[in-house]
This record gives structure tokens, C-alpha cells and sequence, in this order.
């Protein structure tokens, strides 16, 4: 309780002041206890130390005393769960256990002694007794009680506006940190979807090689074809059995690869044998299997029939061709339907999705960086996870990129894909068999901040591995980095499955 | 007498088959021959040389699994026997830099971008295969069925030898 020092202790002994609230002066009242001990059997037997650290009352005890401090210092405390709280510090001429001592609730806070303490300890008859011997001392009493009660009343009071005002301040920063947050979405989803813009620029940059070679294919095939289809099935009419073209036809079909050299020494072989054939005819000869090229040699005879040969040999050349046109086709298909699958940008809501799909796109766009990195994938399970396709799709990429950068575009690179259904868990394991990653920059690596990359060498922001963790925690996941055995790195990846 | 090769070099068999087909005109007097990565290149190179022919052109794509076409490029142009072989790039994709690496490392002639136009992948060969025999070769007269005809005449009466 504030004291008012511009009073004088003069005006009178107890009750100080002539406002319309009396103050009483606590350092008065204890000097007047003092003073009449010496004097009063009483006081001198209502007079009670405490050490250091002494509890003078205990909460939630019932209490029937009341402490008045003369010398040192109490502390209250309101007890928590496990440590207390000190709620404030009482000196000469306060009161210990008033509420208690007076209304016989159990008491609200705990005292203890913070230094030794003199006081006097009344009870309630004792109490009785010195209210009439001492009416004088009782009234400075009774008033400082009342004091200390309004006092009371008037933290509580303050208090309450002090609540209201904290309350009001948090609700403001409240909402300034909702703005902060949406601010910092607003941000991170930019920074992805130019992450992911980068990869794509370095994506379709590969694409147009993936798409121009079967397209080549493609285009020079059907050219052929419509060329030389008419012309040749009119000469086929001419023969005696059509079907013969066409076993040539559907044999150019089934053509397997057999590798240049052996190709070339095929050709060799046959030019020894037919010298007077074109290189061309001896090249589409030479692609024959064994079964094939006995039926051409029966109506080679002396290969004086150059004509019928030729038309056999069309025949089986224009049937490589349309086996090209359908596996160009089939590629370009491909391609572009993974492409638009894998840049879906998804809509608000995720989607089930099995991961290995994802995957197997990712690896069939970025299918020129890997030419020549011997891809190992372990995908039995099933991996339906609650997901936004487009955004994982960037997380595979990310890594796999990665991987090739480090093994520098040679080596091995394993997928595994499995499902732990107990755990409800799906875990994704993508290794290298670059340098790995040491171990001092582990923990940093999916850091915004951190990149090996140089800038401007590249088409990423070098923030790939951060954006992979945002997005790999927005689908509740985790994502880690370890030592592949044998060397390199391994990245895995969970994910909790669909249900 | 030598025969003057083209070696086409490309990793898709479909590809291959094509571009063989698009140069089927220049068979009978330049033989074509195919491989699908660097490495068997190099190997039809060695043969090549081995049975005492001569490369006059080699068509590579740039990227094939192992050894890119640039790569290889370059390595044939430090080697005497491929230095004067007409060097044309056919690709999908390739960067400016490894590009820039193809013209001043390689002495890079021509890049052909896939797809193609048949009739201009023939003229480029044609027009590659002229300047080649021109410098190379002192029998030019075998050539003027299948090459430029006006620039081998010209050479013929400017060299002053059939």
C-alpha cells in the first residue's frame, strides 16, 4: 500500500490526514506495539518469531491466526502445480492470514519467512482481549484492516482492467501475426511456384530432346510410308500370293535390334555373297533374322528376280517404319501425358494419389538426365497418399536432380517405395552414388539459406531441398538426409498414407 | 580405290533408321554406316581406317547415354585421321555452351535440329560432302553424280585434273 509521505506523523498519533479516506501509517502503528510491550504480559506472550524460510501458514490449511508483522519480511506465495509463484512481499505493519483468520475459509496463499520474523500471533480470543484492553491501539487496527482490504479490492479491480488491457493487446498482436503468417504463405507458395517455374524451364529444356527424337522418327516414317505404300501395293498386286508381302511387312514389324557391329559384319558377309545388290538392300537384309532371311533367299534364286526382291524388301522396311511410327507415338503419348499430369497444379483440396505414379512420371521427364544412370526402383506396394500431385511431383524432381548433379549425370540411382500399414506410413528412399552428403552440412541442407550451387549457374533458386522439406511438411511428412552404404547419399521421405 | 564413308551416330534406333533412309540417295557412292553410341563409333571408325577407307562426313546426335556427340566430335577432330571429316551436329537439344564448346573445340560445320527436313538434311550433307571431296580427293568425277555438280566442275577446271 502506498505510503503518503508528505503527512506528518503530528497530526495525530494512529490516524493520519484529514482526507475523505483516513491513511493509516503502518511504521506508527508497529512503533506503538513496540513500545507497549515491555509493559503488557499480553504482547509479551502473543509474540512469535519465524526463521528464515519458515512457513508461517500453508495453503488450503484451515487457519486460525492472525500474524502481525513487526520486524522482517514475508513472501506469499500461491502455489502451482509444481513451483509457486511469489505473489508478493509483506512487511512491519501488514497482515498474515487476515481473509482466513477472519472469514474461516482454508487459507488462499502460502506465507514464508524471507528474512527472520518478528510477529504477534493472535488467536481469536487472544485477539478478543486485545481489542479491549487496547481500544486505542484496536481502532488504528481495525483501520489498517479495512486498508488493507480496500487495498485489496483495489489491486482486484486493477487488476481486472490490467487483464483487459493485456487481453486486448494480445488479440492485437494476435492479428498481427495472422497477417505475418499469411504474409509468409503468400511468399512460400510464390517462392514454389518459381522454384517450380525454374524446374520446368530446365525440364522442358530436356523435354524437347525427349519429344524431338520420336517426333523425327515419327515424321520421316509416315513420309516414307506415304511415299512408297501406294507404289507398293500396286507392285503386290501384281504377285501371284499378297501374303507374301505381308509376312515381309509384318516381320519389318517384329524387328529386333541387333547392335551396329554385328549389323556391319552381317552386311559384309552379304555383300561377299550378292555383290551386285545395293548397300541399301544388303542394310535391310542384313537387320533379317535367320527364319526370315531363309524365306527371302527362296525367292532370291540366282537374285536375278531383283524386282520381287525389292518389293520384299519394302515391304520389310516399311514395316520397321510403322513399328517406329507406333513406339514414337507411344512415346510422345507418353511424355506429354506425363508432363500435364506432373505440372497439374491440383486444385484446393488434395488428392488420393498412389505416389509410384508420381515417380515413374517424374523419372520419364527427366528421362535425359538419367541416360546414362542405371535406375533402380523397388515399388511393390501400393502408396495412395492424401496428396497435391503437382507439388510432390517438384519434391521428386528436386531430389532426383539433385542426385544426378552430385553423381554428376553417372552412376546408380534407387527408388524404393514402401507401405507400412500397421503405421499407417508410406517411405520413400532415393539414393545416390555421389559423395553423399557430409555430415556437417546434414542438418542444412534443407535450409533456405544453404546452397552449393553458384548462383546464377543454374536455373533453380538453389532453394530446391528447403521448398521439398515446405512441401513434404504441408503433407505432414518428414524428410531426412543419411549415408547411403557403400556412399553416397539417401534421402528419405514419409508420409502418412491415405486412408 | 577408298571408299569415303558417313557414319551417322545416334542413340534411337527409329532415329537411325530414318536418317539412313533420308540418305539413301548418296548410298551408292558414299556407304553409310550406323552407330548407336560414341563407343561404337569409335569401333566403326577403327574398322574403317583399318580397311583403308576414309570418313568424309559423320552426322552426331549430342545426347546419347556414355560419351556425348560433342565429346566425340572433338576427339575426332584431334585425331589426323577424322580431323578433315565434315562434322554436322543433329539434335533435339543442345545448349549454347556446349554448342559454343562443338564450333571452336570441334570445328563444328553444321547443326541440323530435329525434327528435320529431309530435303535439307540432303542439301547440307551434299553441300558438306562437296567441300570435303574438293579438298580431299583429286578423282572428282565419280562424285558429280550425287553432289553439287556446278561446284565440282568449277573445282575440276580450276585444280586443272579430271
Amino acid at each position: 500500500m502506498p505510503e503518503n509521505k508528505n503527512l506528518s506523523k503530528e497530526q495525530s498519533p494512529n490516524v493520519i490526514g484529514a482526507s475523505a479516506r483516513p491513511v493509516y501509517d503502518k511504521s506508527n502503528f508497529v512503533k506503538t506495539i513496540k513500545d507497549e510491550i515491555p509493559n503488557s504480559l499480553l504482547l509479551k506472550s502473543l509474540k512469535k518469531v519465524f526463521n528464515e524460510g519458515e512457513v508461517m501458514l500453508s495453503e488450503k490449511d484451515v487457519n486460525d491466526r492472525l500474524y502481525i508483522i513487526l520486524d522482517g519480511y514475508v513472501a506469499q506465495v500461491k502455489e502451482d502445480e509444481d513451483t509457486g509463484t511469489q505473489i508478493g512481499m509483506h512487511g512491519p505493519g501488514d497482515f498474515i492470514g487476515l481473509l482466513s483468520f477472519q472469514t474461516g475459509e482454508p487459507v488462499f496463499t502460502t506465507a514464508k519467512a524471507s528474512t527472520k520474523v518478528v510477529s504477534l500471533c493472535f488467536d481469536h480470543h487472544s485477539f478478543e482481549v486485545f481489542m479491549n484492553e487496547y481500544p486505542q491501539i484496536s481502532k488504528t487496527l481495525q483501520g489498517l484492516i479495512f486498508s488493507n482490504l480496500a487495498d485489496r479490492y483495489r489491486k482486484v479491480v486493477m487488476l481486472h482492467v490490467e487483464v483487459a488491457n493485456l487481453s486486448r493487446q494480445l488479440e492485437e498482436e494476435r492479428n498481427h501475426l495472422k497477417q505475418i503468417i499469411r504474409e509468409l504463405e503468400r511468399t512460400r507458395n510464390a517462392l514454389i511456384s518459381q522454384e517450380k517455374m525454374a524446374t520446368l524451364g530446365e525440364l522442358t529444356a530436356g523435354l524437347a530432346h525427349e519429344i524431338n527424337n520420336p517426333a523425327s522418327a515419327l515424321l520421316r516414317s509416315v513420309e516414307y510410308l506415304s511415299e512408297n505404300l501406294p507404289a507398293m501395293a500396286e507392285r503386290a498386286s501384281a504377285l501371284p500370293d499378297t501374303g507374301l508381302v505381308r509376312y515381309f511387312f509384318e516381320a519389318g514389324a517384329q524387328r529386333e535390334f541387333t547392335d551396329t557391329s554385328t549389323h556391319r559384319s552381317r552386311m559384309k558377309e552379304l555383300k561377299t555373297i550378292y555383290p551386285e545388290l545395293s548397300r541399301t538392300m544388303l542394310r535391310t537384309m542384313a537387320e533379317m533374322d535367320a527364319v526370315v532371311f531363309e524365306k527371302l533367299k527362296s525367292f532370291m534364286g540366282s537374285s536375278k528376280n531383283q524386282p520381287l526382291l525389292q518389293l520384299l524388301l519394302d515391304a520389310y522396311q516399311s514395316g520397321i517404319f510403322l513399328n517406329g511410327i507406333k513406339l514414337s507415338t507411344s512415346r510422345i503419348e507418353y511424355l506429354v501425358k506425363s508432363l500435364k499430369s506432373y505440372s497439374r497444379q491440383g486444385g484446393k483440396d488434395p488428392e488420393v494419389s498412389d505416389i509410384r505414379q508420381g515417380i515413374r512420371e517424374t523419372l520419364q521427364i527427366i528421362g535425359n538426365r538419367l541416360k546414362d544412370i542405371k535406375v533402380e526402383t523397388e515399388m511393390e506396394d501400393v502408396c495412395l497418399v492424401n496428396c497435391f500431385v503437382g507439388e510432390l511431383n517438384q519434391v521428386w524432381t528436386n531430389i532426383i536432380i539433385n542426385a544426378c548433379d552430385a553423381m554428376e549425370d553417372k552412376g546408380a540411382l534407387g527408388i524404393s517405395c514402401k507401405a507400412d500399414k500397421e503405421r499407417g506410413l508410406i517411405s520413400i528412399t532415393i539414393t545416390d552414388t555421389g559423395p553423399g552428403v557430409p555430415d556437417k552440412i546434414k542438418t542444412r541442407i534443407f535450409d533456405s539459406s544453404f546452397s552449393t550451387k553458384t548462383a546464377g549457374g543454374d536455373f533453380g533458386l538453389g532453394i530446391g531441398l528447403a521448398i521439398t522439406k515446405t512441401v513434404v511438411e504441408k503433407h505432414h511428412g518428414s524428410i531426412e538426409v543419411k549415408d547411403r552404404e557403400g556412399g553416397g547419399a539417401m534421402f528419405v521421405i514419409t508420409l502418412p498414407a491415405a486412408r | 580405290m577408298s571408299d569415303i564413308y558417313i557414319i551417322c551416330v545416334e542413340d534411337e534406333p527409329q532415329v537411325l533408321d530414318v536418317i539412313v533412309r533420308d540418305l539413301a540417295a548418296l548410298e551408292e557412292v558414299f556407304p553409310i554406316e550406323l552407330a548407336h553410341s560414341a563407343d561404337e563409333a569409335r569401333e566403326l571408325i577403327k574398322e574403317i581406317k583399318e580397311d583403308g577407307h576414309k570418313i568424309g562426313l559423320a552426322l552426331c546426335d549430342h545426347i546419347m547415354p556414355g560419351d556425348n556427340g560433342i565429346d566425340l566430335m572433338i576427339e575426332m577432330q584431334k585425331d589426323s585421321f577424322t580431323e578433315n571429316t565434315r562434322k554436322v551436329l543433329v539434335t533435339g537439344q543442345a545448349g549454347l555452351e556446349d554448342t559454343i564448346q562443338a564450333v571452336n573445340k570441334a570445328r563444328l560445320n553444321r547443326y541440323i535440329a530435329k525434327p528435320w527436313d529431309p530435303k535439307d538434311l540432303l542439301e547440307i550433307v551434299k553441300d558438306e560432302l562437296t567441300q570435303y571431296v574438293i579438298r580431299e580427293e583429286k578423282e572428282l568425277l565419280r562424285f558429280m553424280a550425287v553432289l553439287d555438280q556446278e561446284r565440282i566442275q568449277e573445282a575440276i577446271r580450276t585444280k586443272g585434273y579430271v
